[in-house]
């Protein structure tokens, strides 16, 4: 029991790194680059709502993590096709 | 036999948190001045990915794994696709002819031009400042004849 807390507890430091990351990747000159940290931010928030909320039982943050990364997906998706150009 | 789920749920989190902060470290260490160094951080993208959905299937979100594990592909390919059509002069032979001009896209302006422009104001400013200054020498001029 208290292993897995731990862990969690370990997870969700490793997540903050990842989200500090992603904002130092989204703060360089490329918008790629920002389109890459935005992607990698959306994922570790969403997976930071599902650990606290297995840490602390609160069942809501599981819509609030689907619903980012499948709006995460559909704006990564709009983005890069609006950078890319349509052909 | 719960006893044995959880610690192996537990070592599948402690070892996607160890995947995450050696992908943190690779992202923010690597040169900016290499080549192809924004396929190289979509790449070290795939990793968290990896990483992410061992987590979310060791927390029990099974739905959310399966989900992100089918979407990912598509979003790391979209970026990669995007800075090859965009940006990407040292592979793409069509940007490198153009000289920054991207007619299949609108909405991407070269930097030269925006550059041009600004300079354009900046030498209407100019001159407007040197006419102002001419005339006001002239009246000095007259001043002291």
């Amino acid at each position: 029991m208290e292993v897995l807390l731990i862990s969690k507890i370990i997870l969700m430091i490793a997540l903050v790194v990842l989200i500090l990351t992603a904002l130092r990747i989204s703060a360089h000159n490329s918008t790629a680059m920002g389109l890459i940290g935005s992607s990698v931010l959306t994922l570790a928030i969403a997976l930071a709502l599902v650990t606290f909320s297995k840490i602390y039982y609160i069942e809501f943050n599981f819509d609030i993590a689907l619903a980012l990364i499948l709006f995460g997906f559909v704006g990564t998706i709009v983005f890069a096709s609006v950078l890319g150009g349509d052909e | 036999m719960s006893v044995i789920i959880e610690l192996i749920q537990s070592l599948l989190i402690i070892i996607a948190a160890i995947l995450i902060i050696v992908a943190s470290i690779g992202l923010l260490r690597t040169n900016k001045d290499l080549k192809n160094i924004i396929y190289a951080r979509i790449h070290i993208l795939g990793l968290v990915d990896i990483a992410c959905i061992i987590a979310f299937i060791a927390l029990d979100e099974i739905l959310l794994g399966a989900i992100y594990f089918i979407l990912m592909p598509f979003t790391a390919h979209a970026m990669a696709n995007a800075f090859f059509k965009s940006d990407d002069k040292i592979n793409n032979s069509k940007l490198e002819n153009m000289d920054g001009k991207n007619e299949t896209n609108p909405n991407i302006h070269p930097i030269s031009e925006f550059k041009q422009s600004k300079n354009e104001e900046n030498s209407f400013n100019e001159n407007s400042d040197e006419k102002f200054t001419v005339s006001t020498l002239e009246i000095k001029e007259d001043d002291e004849t």
